[in-house]
């Protein structure tokens, strides 16, 4: 139409024009619809699975490795809820009046225990070279979907913020994956290596029975996360590697526990692999997952938008004089938890209480406690 | 409408006229000139049945519908049901009302005074008057039971019939009246104590009176340091030494949030430690506390959760909110309860994350650290007996001295003015620590005296020790009547602000930040954070 025309040919070329603009226009928001409905459906496509995952449910987790055994008493045990109530450790009672059933007060030494557990924990993780860090505890919703969980599911295991689009998080996961969201990292940068302390508030909508007693399910609970940003080669690697640091840092607990390879119908959509780590509760007379170590691969960094860009090599200099940019590839992001404190306590309290009603602190930690060997009952 | 019948030949319909409703202006008018006493003569044994005298049910209705007019006024207003009532001495308020409005005016307070007493004053008499008709239904339900000689019974079988109907209709009609009269009473409730709990508390004799220009310096500990180079602020400490990222946490959360990196999450938790074992030391009892908590706790500590510009979140879909302050979850631990006074006084230090909507909060005062809405803090907690509370308020605000003295600090200590208290104080004191790089004086901690203002919310009572020569007679103990604890509460360790001094006070010419010795053990002896090299 910027030529020359006859003015009866310019004015078919104006109606043209227009009608291929209106059918543009529809066909435009057309294709945005479609896309959108695509995208939905395409997010709850869940990740690709490891090929040494076992097919199946819970039944066909795949044991790892077990360390330790169970100790044998030779006097009759009493759980942690037990423990508790005579070493004044928690109270439940006053929680459940001033803040609902599920939450607790922690009292005397389980204070002090806490805070040991939590930085000998950063410490020795620090030591394998983690960032620490303390995050945020309440977030955007469209993070925590970015990560893979469902705030507004039924169900829903996220706290959500009156007048808000914000939540409370479940895990340091958020708002350390959200740490890098949208924005191209260097490869000399990776591996990113945090591990990160932090509250974590869940519902616990839809879990009952037996699992919920005590320090076993509640509602807000400290913990210490460990979360890795990788190439995507060395995912698989770091995965061992994050499973390796938990085997060694429950160890040093004297923990008896076991790792299992968790099954295709246990993994949660944004894990590729998961491994969880059971330890033995005497008190509770079974094993208690304390721990899972999951590879995301690039599920959560593609809705997250954390891409690297590989190195460039001297080869890809064109004859213009500008370098040719590799494409950038999407991190992949794995987490694990390194300790999260009411099982460890349960753990602790159970395996290790005395027949004289004591309690004793782990070698480890007792420097974290200013140097306490044991919670003693007190004197009434 | 025909008053007066005699009952040989009364229908029901007339005695129908009972049952007008109490505030219809033909009662009144019908109420106005009759008898005082309820004769119930008729169902004397011994007495001929006679006539009730109407005018005498139509009296028992009487005195209701005078009480019952002011009772029309209130129920007009539309009363929100209370979801708990503070233990409010009224009378207390009503016999000291001139030293109570001068408190108000003092501090500024919105509470209205005249309003209270006006509505206790109705209260009272509505009181008076159920009670009355309560021991009249009585009246008129024992006479019912009473027993009637064979012979008179045969006699009066027509006229007890309508005698027990009537009478049925009398004891029906004082128990609608009854039940209106107690609706209202406890409408007339609800409204009086809505608006005494807006009464502030009382303010200890020394405070200053005014605002902020008013308040009054206690203390001052040490002196600001003189720098030989230039100072920077803790924003720009933190960028320089990578100890914190208010960047990405204003992607994920927002502003005013914050992720620590390197030292500073072990200068947080060496912070945290340390003050929780110097205060343990000094006999408090640690605690971790949940951090959502129901709503109605927020309140009786004295917060509004649904106030405009609230300081506190809440959860959605649920009467829960995110504490402020570990302050609400330990004052909620003997809610409702009675402690033995020897258990007394209860010490609680305790640990917990804080979340502030800080709504309503701008200007220069909000830079990085100094307003956030997520920190933690270690805050002490005193329940005590009531003659102690300002003995414990010298001693919190002395462990606080200590605390910050021992890390170095240079603080002064304020005597908070009236128009600064907050309704739960009687009497507060403010720390505010010497801050650089912002080059002002920021408040780090606060020590309140509540007295009884968070008690008779939270129903926090005790009984005090009985004495031997309480035992009566009869060999029962007599015991003592319950008193309301007075609770106090104080900041040991806010850990942003408490950053903010640490970095600025302590930042040295290369770059790096000194470590106050007494935290060093805890940070596993490090000594001073340095810049990393790039």
């Amino acid at each position: 139409m910027k030529g020359k025309l006859e003015p009866s040919e310019r004015q078919k070329l104006i109606e043209e024009g227009k009608n291929l603009k209106e059918a543009l226009t529809t066909l435009e928001e057309d294709l945005v619809k479609l896309r959108d409905e695509l995208q939905i459906e395409a997010q709850c496509i869940p990740n690709l699975t490891h090929p040494d995952v076992p097919i199946g449910w819970e039944d066909s987790s795949k044991l790892r490795n077990m360390v330790g055994s169970p100790r044998k008493f030779d006097f009759p045990i009493k759980d942690h809820l037990q423990i508790g109530k005579e070493l004044d450790l928690f109270d439940f009672d006053a929680a459940a009046e001033v803040s609902g059933s599920k939450f607790y007060y922690l009292k005397n030494e389980a204070v002090m225990l806490e805070m040991a557990l939590v930085n000998w924990t950063l410490t020795e993780v620090m030591k394998r070279g983690f960032t620490p860090l303390t995050t945020p505890e309440i977030v955007r919703s469209s993070v925590v979907e970015k990560c893979g969980f469902q705030p507004r599911g039924e169900n829903t295991q996220v706290y959500s913020i009156e007048d808000s689009d914000q939540c409370l998080i479940g895990t340091a996961e958020i708002p350390v994956g959200g740490i890098h969201m949208d924005s191209i990292v260097a490869e000399s940068a990776l591996p990113l290596k945090y591990v990160a302390f932090s509250h974590c508030f869940r519902t616990e909508a839809g879990a009952a029975g037996t699992a919920t007693r005590g320090l076993y399910r509640v509602h807000q609970f400290s913990k210490v996360e460990m979360f890795i940003l990788c190439r995507q080669e060395e995912s698989d690697m770091y995965h061992e590697k994050l499973i390796k640091i938990e085997e060694d840092l429950f160890s040093s607990l004297g923990l008896h526990f076991k790792i299992l390879d968790m099954a295709t119908g246990d993994l949660g959509s944004p894990a590729y692999r998961k491994f969880d780590v059971e330890a033995w509760m005497p008190g509770l007379e079974r094993y208690g997952e304390i721990s899972s170590a999951s590879n995301c691969t690039d599920y959560q960094s593609r809705r997250l938008g954390i891409r690297y860009r590989p190195s460039e090599s001297p080869s890809t200099t064109s004859k213009k004089g500008k370098t040719n940019l590799a494409a950038t590839k999407f991190v992949h992001t794995l987490n694990a938890t390194a300790c999260a404190i009411p099982r460890m306590l349960v753990c602790l309290l159970e395996n290790f209480q005395q027949e004289d009603g004591s309690v004793i602190i782990p070698h480890p930690l007792r420097p974290f406690m200013g140097g306490v060997e044991a919670i003693y009952p007190k004197s009434r | 409408m025909a008053l007066q019948c005699r009952l040989s030949g009364a229908t029901f319909q007339s005695l129908k006229l009972a049952t007008i409703p109490i505030s219809s202006s033909s009662s009144r008018f019908i109420f106005r000139t009759l008898p005082k006493t309820l004769n119930l003569a008729l169902f004397s044994r011994h007495s001929a049945p006679k006539a009730p005298p109407f005018s005498v049910l139509i009296r028992t209705l009487s005195a209701p519908a005078v009480a019952a007019a002011p009772a029309a006024e209130t129920s007009d207003i539309k009363v929100v049901k209370p979801q708990w009532n503070a233990a409010i001495d009224f009378k207390w308020i009503r016999d000291n009302k001139e030293a109570v409005a001068v408190n108000i005016k003092n501090r500024n307070s919105n509470a209205n005074l005249e309003l209270v007493l006006q509505l206790y004053d109705k209260m009272l008499n509505l009181q008076k008057e159920v009670e009355r008709l309560r021991g009249e239904r009585n009246n008129v339900a024992n006479k019912m039971k009473g027993k009637l000689e064979p012979a008179e019974r045969q006699k009066l079988i027509e006229e007890v019939f309508y005698f027990y109907g009537w009478f049925c209709e009398l004891g029906k009609n004082l128990k609608e009246a009854l039940t209106t009269l107690e609706e209202d009473l406890v409408k007339l409730r609800d409204e009086l104590q809505i608006e005494a709990q807006c009464i502030p508390n009382l303010t200890h004799p020394d405070v200053p009176i005014g605002w902020e220009d008013s308040s009054k310096l206690r203390n001052m500990v040490g002196s600001p340091r003189k720098f030989d180079f230039p100072v920077k602020d803790h924003l720009q400490l933190g960028k320089e030494l990578d100890l914190f990222d208010f960047d990405a946490a204003a992607e994920v959360s927002g502003s005013k949030f914050y992720y620590l990196k390197n030292e500073a999450v072990m200068l947080e938790m060496a912070l945290v430690n340390w003050t929780l074992t110097e205060v343990m030391k000094r006999g408090f009892t640690p605690l971790t506390t949940p951090e959502i908590v129901r709503s109605s706790v927020v309140e009786k500590c004295g917060f509004q959760p649904r106030g405009e510009n609230t300081q506190v979140y809440s959860i959605e879909d649920s009467d829960q909110c995110l504490i402020g302050t570990a302050e609400i979850p330990v004052g909620g631990i003997h809610m409702d309860s009675i402690v033995a006074e020897s258990a007394l006084p209860l010490k609680y230090v305790a640990f917990s994350h804080c979340f502030r909507t800080e709504a309503g909060a701008a200007g220069t005062a909000t830079r990085g650290l100094y307003r956030v809405h997520q920190f933690s803090k270690v805050e002490m907690f005193i329940l005590c007996r009531q003659e102690e509370s300002d003995m414990y308020h010298e001693e919190l605000i002395k462990i606080e001295e200590d605390l910050f003295s021992s890390l170095g600090l240079h603080f002064k200590i304020l005597d908070m003015a009236t128009g600064d208290l907050g309704a739960p104080a009687y009497r507060k004191f403010d720390v505010e620590a010497w801050m650089p790089g912002l080059e002002r004086y920021g408040e780090i901690s606060s020590a309140s005296n509540c007295t009884d203002y968070q008690s008779r919310r939270l129903g926090i009572r005790y009984r005090p020790s009985e004495s031997p020569s309480t035992t009566s007679k009869k060999g029962k103990t007599n015991v003592a009547a319950t008193k309301f604890v007075h609770t106090l509460n104080a900041t040991a360790c806010a850990v942003p602000r408490m950053l903010v001094c640490l970095l600025e006070n302590f930042q040295q010419e290369d770059g790096s930040v000194s470590i106050p010795h007494p935290l060093r053990p805890f940070m596993g002896g490090v000594e001073a954070i340095y810049p990393k090299s790039r």
